[in-house]
């Protein structure tokens, strides 16, 4: 183990630790046999995030390149149960209900984006540096890629779960970014957003609607979404600079906060630790974010270097969209933080990620 | 390159949370401080009313009353015993059962619990009165629903229940949540999305006494829009009132536009009981009623039609070309067809078209069947627009069924016999009707050829809709046929062997057809489906019996209606 993998190792597992102790710190007096066990989960989930991660760091990525279109399929294939049991269970489903968990593939589909992309703008010959992304078209750079990102997109939206089909579409924008594709594609692709935007807002369920509309005024629905926005908001602040110690928030143990376990999780640690506590907490993800961007810029194969760069992009997507939201800054979307929310799918998926970033780290001397 | 952009764009990314944690935890930290200290925003719901549902005229048959709900915002532990304490007086109940009912509803810290539900006016006042004394009590308006006429009208209004596991699976995505309550059967559950209001509520930011300080957010509730029918109350009273409870249906449409006058069952139900916990073994009562109480027979009911298909034979026959209204067959009592004997009420002896009619002559009706066979009395059956719903604006509308030699072939796996036509003739064997589809049908003879398509809602909040129903087809029939068919109806009432001629006496010129469609093992259905006045008709009328005895008891009831209407000066 050399000493990068065991930096990322020990960071990641603090953050894990740290939001252990905020889910019991959440549960532990609510009732019900469910809430009572929730944090062992977590551990569980957190133990086998690290073997996980121990073990894809053992593992060549190039590997993956060759596995891409498999993931690629394989995600979509999980994608499309989700999509048909919840049509036929008539109602919203983002989870495949395996023997003891539900899976939820939207997590998954996330990171294979990233290696797809990667691969997709990279060559396999590790002689040829260059990007051949300088010659392409507007088909070929952005086109193309687009429906392989769209296919997975539809069906994550359609579940629906509209933040991670939002992340999805920002992977994809800044990987192009990352891939040199021209800057007039990606400045055509999002002009051509914005003008979808008013078709796409009447494709959204009303509740969605109103999630956004409350963002921008929570006064107008003060009992639903708005209701959550404001109690994170007060959670946030009424924890000062150095919170109210731990098992000791009264926002977050006289249940004021809604889906406090999950998404909003920083609302609950930034009570108990205060501002100093997040900040520290935001240090330490933004630590994981520079290393894997650092290992990006050291490594000149370029199907590692995207690699790298796009996990590095989706966790700092994922924990700027999730803070945001914990801060009534961005709209409440239904997005976990990673390693801190409840959650295993989101937890192993995150481990993997960083265990590639490990792994590139290894090898970039091979080449 | 851009590599090293994207990690600037970090930087300033979590410099912009940093920046954001400073603000709500530095900058504001006291305001929010304050906030979560005192545990202070309170949610006080409220909920709007729903749309009425009022009759033609303007009388309301679904509407809504104020009651009130007595909630007590959670509070410290001290000042909640002192407020339980005095509320229990106010309330007039012990201490021991409000400490019991507020434990029971109590959902977070930031919700109102409701102490009492649905309270009348005056105790209201009273605990409005001892407000002052009582710490965080909500005296909170609640609108009910209530039907001020009962029973009227009950099967086109429907009820209110909570929604069910199957509702709820379809009307999640149109904010559809559990334990809502929405409308089941009639006008109440297919214009539910119309009617549905809309509930609102207030958060307010209290001091650490649980006294309002200020309203931070406030959603109105808006009510639910109202439903015009075209039901007239008086006519609808009218016609229950003679129906008197028997096992049937009337009902009462304008011929010329197709608007639902009245819509009566006489087995019916009071929609109120559903509103009520307390009446919960009325409900079960109503539900496993084995009689169907809550089937409204005019739409979803499926019955032969007996004798009134003739009019439909008759104009099959006529534009088919193979008859002329002269036409004479003789009746002798019966007809043997194939092997079997097909028997007439009567010996009618020779007679043409409009005196069969008149007459209801079976016999007439088996030889007309046979001469034109069954394909086009069942073409004109479906140009009459039966066998599919009329589509008119309730919900779980029945469609009916005409056979034919092509349906028996392929799902009953039997050949069609000469039995089979004479059976469809006099609309038995497997023709199956809505009492509704009939009072469509003797339409097209009121209004000189036109099929209506019928409905029942006038207007949506006061928007006129009528005219989106006013889409009638012309029927391509002769002027001449639908003439001849109209005297014989005329006939049915005049002639002295009419089968209708009780209803000669009336003031009114009626006009109609009789039937009685045999049930096996069981008392006939009667019929009797007509129009009134008979030159300039304004009605269509159709009495359906279920089990009635036979068309001459519809009729007589047909006769007390229309009494009725003119002593009440209705025509």
């Amino acid at each position: 183990m050399n000493r990068t993998e065991l930096k990322i190792l020990i960071v990641a597992v603090i953050i894990s630790i740290t939001g252990i102790l905020s889910i019991y710190s959440n549960t532990y007096c609510k009732e019900g046999e469910i809430w009572s066990i929730i944090y062992k989960r977590q551990i569980i989930w957190t133990a086998l995030g690290i073997a996980v991660y121990l073990f894809i760091s053992r593992v060549n990525y190039r590997k993956f390149w060759d596995l891409t279109y498999v993931l690629y399929f394989l995600a979509l294939l999980l994608l499309f149960i989700v999509f048909i049991s919840g049509v036929v269970r008539l109602g919203a489903q983002r989870w495949i209900r395996l023997a003891w968990f539900n899976f939820q593939p939207s997590e998954v589909v996330k990171l294979v984006i990233v290696v797809f992309l990667a691969r997709y703008f990279s060559r396999k010959s590790a002689d040829d540096m260059s990007l051949k992304v300088n010659r392409y078209g507007m088909f070929k750079a952005l086109i193309l890629p687009f429906v392989f990102v769209a296919v997975p997109t539809f069906f994550i939206i359609e579940q629906p779960d509209l933040g991670s089909g939002v992340i999805v579409i920002c992977i994809f924008m800044a990987m192009l970014f990352l891939a040199n594709v021209k800057l007039k594609y990606i400045a055509f692709f999002l002009v051509l957003s914005l003008l979808v935007l008013p078709v796409g807002w009447g494709m959204l369920r009303d509740y969605q609607k109103e999630r956004l509309l409350v963002f921008l005024n929570p006064g107008i629905d003060p009992l639903g979404a708005g209701y959550t926005i404001i109690q994170s908001k007060i959670a946030v602040g009424s924890g000062g600079l150095l919170g109210k110690g731990w098992l000791a928030g009264t926002q977050n143990q006289l249940h004021f906060l809604p889906e406090s376990h999950t998404d909003f999780i920083f609302a609950v640690f930034s009570e108990e630790r205060g501002v100093l506590g997040a900040l520290l907490l935001l240090a330490l993800y933004f630590f994981l974010i520079q290393q894997a961007l650092s290992i990006a810029s050291r490594t000149s194969d370029t199907f590692g270097k995207l690699l790298a760069s796009g996990i590095g992009l989706v966790l700092t997507i994922q924990v700027f969209i999730n803070v945001a939201m914990n801060m009534g800054m961005a709209p409440v979307v239904g997005l976990p933080l990673p390693l801190m929310s409840y959650g295993g799918s989101s937890v192993i998926v995150t481990y993997a990620a960083l265990g590639m970033l490990v792994n590139i780290n290894k090898h970039r001397a091979v080449f | 390159m851009r590599i090293k952009l994207v990690g600037l764009i970090c930087v300033f990314i979590f410099l912009f949370l940093a920046a954001g944690l400073l603000n709500l935890g530095v900058i504001h930290y006291g305001k929010y401080r304050e906030l979560s200290e005192k545990n202070c925003i309170r949610l006080i719901p409220q909920p709007g009313s729903r749309g009425k549902i009022i009759s033609s005229e303007g009388s309301c048959l679904a509407d809504n009353y104020l009651a009130y709900d007595i909630m007590l915002l959670p509070q410290d532990h001290d000042l909640l015993k002192r407020s339980l304490k005095s509320l229990a007086a106010v309330l007039n109940i012990g201490l021991e059962e409000i400490n019991a009912r507020y434990k029971a509803g109590y959902i977070s810290p930031s919700m109102p619990v409701t102490i009492m539900k649905n309270v009348n006016s005056r105790r209201a006042i009273a605990v409005e009165e001892a407000k002052s004394g009582i710490n965080g009590v909500v005296i909170q308006p609640a609108p009910l629903r209530s039907y001020p006429y009962g029973s009227t009208a009950a099967h086109v209004i429907g009820y209110l229940a909570e929604i069910d596991h199957w509702r709820l699976t379809k009307l999640a995505d149109y904010g559809y949540k559990t334990k809502d309550k929405v409308g089941f059967g009639g006008i109440e559950e297919k214009y539910d999305y119309y009617l549905k209001q809309e509930d609102g509520g207030l958060s307010v930011e209290v001091d650490r006494r649980g006294k309002i300080v200020r309203v931070i957010g406030f959603k109105p509730p808006q009510s639910g829009k109202n439903i015009q029918l075209t039901i007239e109350l008086k006519l609808q009273q009218l016609v229950e009132e003679s129906l008197d409870g028997r096992n049937g249906c009337v009902v009462i449409m304008n011929p010329y536009s197709g608007g639902i006058l009245a819509m009566a069952n006489g087995l019916d139900f009071d929609p109120g009981a559903f509103l009520d916990t307390a009446s919960r073994d009325e409900v079960k009562k109503i539900v496993t009623d084995k009689n169907a109480l809550l089937l409204n027979r005019s739409i979803k009911g499926l019955y032969p039609p007996g004798s009134i298909f003739k009019c439909i034979v008759a104009t099959a026959a006529l534009e088919s070309g193979k008859m002329s209204p002269s036409t004479k067959f003789f009746c002798q009592g019966g007809l043997t067809v194939g092997n079997n004997e097909f028997a007439c009420w009567e010996k009618h002896g020779e007679e043409d078209l409009i005196q069969a009619i008149a007459h209801s002559c079976d016999v007439y009706f088996y030889k007309t069947g046979l001469l034109i066979g069954p394909q086009a009395i069942h073409d004109y059956a479906e140009k009459f627009g039966l066998a599919k719903p009329t589509t008119i604006e309730l919900p779980y509308e029945a469609g009916g069924f005409i056979p034919s030699p092509l349906w028996k072939r392929l799902y009953r796996f039997k050949s069609w016999f000469d039995g089979d036509t004479a059976n469809m003739s006099i609309g038995q064997g497997d023709v199956l009707v809505t009492p509704l589809q009939m009072a469509r049908m003797m339409s097209v003879f009121a209004n000189h050829g036109k099929l209506v398509r019928p409905f029942i809602v006038k207007a949506i909040d006061g928007q006129d809709v009528s005219n989106y129903h006013r889409d009638s087809i012309e029927l391509p029939f002769k002027e001449s046929t639908v003439d001849v068919v109209r005297r014989g109806l005329r006939d049915v009432v005049t002639d002295t062997q009419g089968t209708a001629r009780i209803l000669a006496a009336l003031s009114v010129p009626v006009a109609g057809k009789t039937g009685t469609a045999e049930v096996s093992g069981k008392l006939s259905h009667g019929w009797f489906v007509g129009f009134f006045p008979y030159q300039t008709p304004r009605f269509v009328i159709c009495v359906f019996l279920e089990n009635g005895g036979s068309g001459q008891v519809a009729t007589g009831l047909a006769k007390e209606i229309i009494e009725k209407m003119t002593r009440e000066n209705m025509i």
